[in-house]
């Protein structure tokens, strides 16, 4: 749909009047929007794109710049004889500027095609140890992939799968985590992160974690994981012994009421044995504690764990609710 | 204790139903108004905010929010098989939940495009909206750090706001 450029502009001057937590006059907000009844549709494009744009971008973050270089030709313009000074200094100032902006977006664009990420991938079954320069480390889980910004290690984005973060947390420089368009930010911390189909899973055992510090702003302290919708980023929260965070590490899964469906992926990547679920069972809801080597031995061992049928298949083995 | 706190909440929420029913009918629920009204409310309730200074804003910023939440899930549903957000697969139940590799790729491409976007906006106001939007500080806070006026960290922000709506124009209707 195409959106009337000037109502674009007005819904850009509202959603960074509202973008701020200080924004106030919620009443004219509401009579900007009465005025067209497609304005709320503008504002959310905007806004949406805002969000989207900040979670995409957010795996950077530049300086503070050193102030606007405004001040002298203001003072020489209001010398009559110096105008043509000022004149010739705001014209170079103009030429500096373009070519900053010039050099940033070049750097930017090389960055872009070298690819400055370092990225890891791993199969199902596998685990790896990601050691960062800092101290800090990674577990990554198996069928996973984080990559890693080569120009800034306090900076990731996990791609698919899962991982377990020890972070040394440095106040000044926190590192960030982005997964889809959400942004988890470390506030000193071990945490887990899981991706499943609908939601993502963030788990924290120590320390705590910032949830989309710019919006949702929830913090999740030790022996909590909330639990975000991919698509609304809406979100809950429930309690999670701390000793079950990341103990997949160790060849443990634990589920408490998780739907089939999450349980048979979660075990299908810790283990690399391609477990699936049969189409009228993945809503089942499941509890239990599984060790995942005696599985590498006997994959149908998982029926009487948790109380499943297991059939075996050519490509795997099914799983149905009795 | 928070019990305390959610009556006063609630005491004002009460009092304000019918502006806040009007500020979401505005705002694009329609119909539907009534039942998002109730999100309202639930998501205060589970989210316990302790104290709240502006409770009346803060009223509003809850209900702003969920009708930001609700366009995300009624566009996610739409843009399935988009690439400007990475979307959720769907349940393929114990094989993978990644997406798929059509998508992860749009997903880098997205994210090179919003680089891209960003490079080519004045360094400053790219810089603020780094600052405000991914880092979470406050348009005042920014303000003071990069010693500017309120007034040009918005229009600074408007600015990129503009060019970011614009890119996702182009790649939505790509």
């Amino acid at each position: 749909m195409a959106f009337d450029q000037t109502m674009l502009d007005e819904a850009a001057a509202w959603a960074v009047k509202t973008s701020d937590s200080a924004f106030a006059d919620w009443d004219g907000f509401t009579r900007w929007l009465e005025g067209d009844p497609d304005r709320a549709a503008a504002y959310d494009h905007v806004m949406a794109a805002a969000d989207d744009g900040a979670a995409l971008a957010g795996v950077r973050t530049v300086p503070p710049m050193p102030a606007a270089t405004e001040a002298p030709v203001a003072k020489h313009a209001a010398n009559h004889a110096a105008i043509d000074f000022a004149r010739s200094e705001k014209r170079r100032l103009v030429v500096g500027a373009l070519a900053a902006c010039l050099t940033v977006f070049a750097a930017l664009w090389v960055w872009s095609v070298q690819s400055a990420d370092l990225v890891y991938r791993t199969q199902a079954g596998e685990t790896r140890r990601i050691a960062l320069g800092d101290g800090s480390a990674v577990v990554l889980a198996g069928a996973s992939e984080l990559a890693i910004d080569r120009a800034d290690e306090r900076s990731a984005r996990l791609e698919r799968g899962r991982a377990l973060f020890e972070i040394r947390h440095d106040d000044s420089d926190p590192f960030r985590l982005a997964v889809g368009t959400a942004m988890l930010v470390d506030a000193g911390t071990v945490f887990d992160v899981n991706i499943r189909a609908a939601e993502v899973a963030v788990a924290v055992s120590e320390g705590a974690v910032v949830y989309n510090p710019a919006r949702q702003d929830a913090r999740i302290d030790p022996g909590q994981e909330l639990v975000f919708d991919r698509g609304s980023a809406a979100y809950r929260m429930a309690a999670v012994p701390r000793d079950q965070v990341g103990e997949w590490q160790a060849g443990r899964l634990t589920f408490r009421d998780a739907p089939l469906a999450d349980v048979a992926a979660d075990i299908a990547r810790a283990s690399g044995i391609a477990y699936r679920v049969a189409a009228d069972s993945g809503t089942q809801r499941i509890s239990g504690s599984i060790a995942l080597d005696r599985l590498r031995e006997n994959p149908a061992a998982l029926g009487p764990l948790l109380g499943l049928e297991v059939t075996r298949r050519d490509d795997g083995w099914m799983l149905a609710a009795p | 204790m928070t019990d305390k706190v959610e009556d006063g909440l609630q005491a004002v929420f009460l009092a304000n139903r019918g502006a806040v029913l009007r500020f979401l009918r505005a705002r694009g629920a329609g119909s539907d108004a009534e039942d998002v009204l109730q999100d309202v409310w639930l998501r205060i309730a589970q989210s316990r905010p302790g104290p709240v200074a502006a409770p009346m804003a803060y009223l509003y910023r809850v209900a702003n929010t969920v009708m930001i939440d609700r366009y995300r899930s009624v566009r996610q549903a739409q843009l399935r098989e988009r690439d400007w957000v990475e979307a959720g697969s769907g349940p393929e139940p114990g094989v993978s939940d990644s997406p798929s590799v059509e998508r992860v790729v749009g997903a880098r491409q997205s994210a090179r495009q919003v680089e891209a976007t960003l490079a080519a906006q004045p360094p400053r106001a790219a810089a603020i909206f780094r600052r405000h939007k991914v880092d979470g500080l406050t348009q005042r806070a920014v303000a003071r750090e990069f010693d500017v006026s309120l007034s040009t960290v918005e229009s600074d922000l408007r600015l990129v706001y503009r060019a970011l709506a614009d890119l996702k124009e182009r790649i939505d209707e790509a």
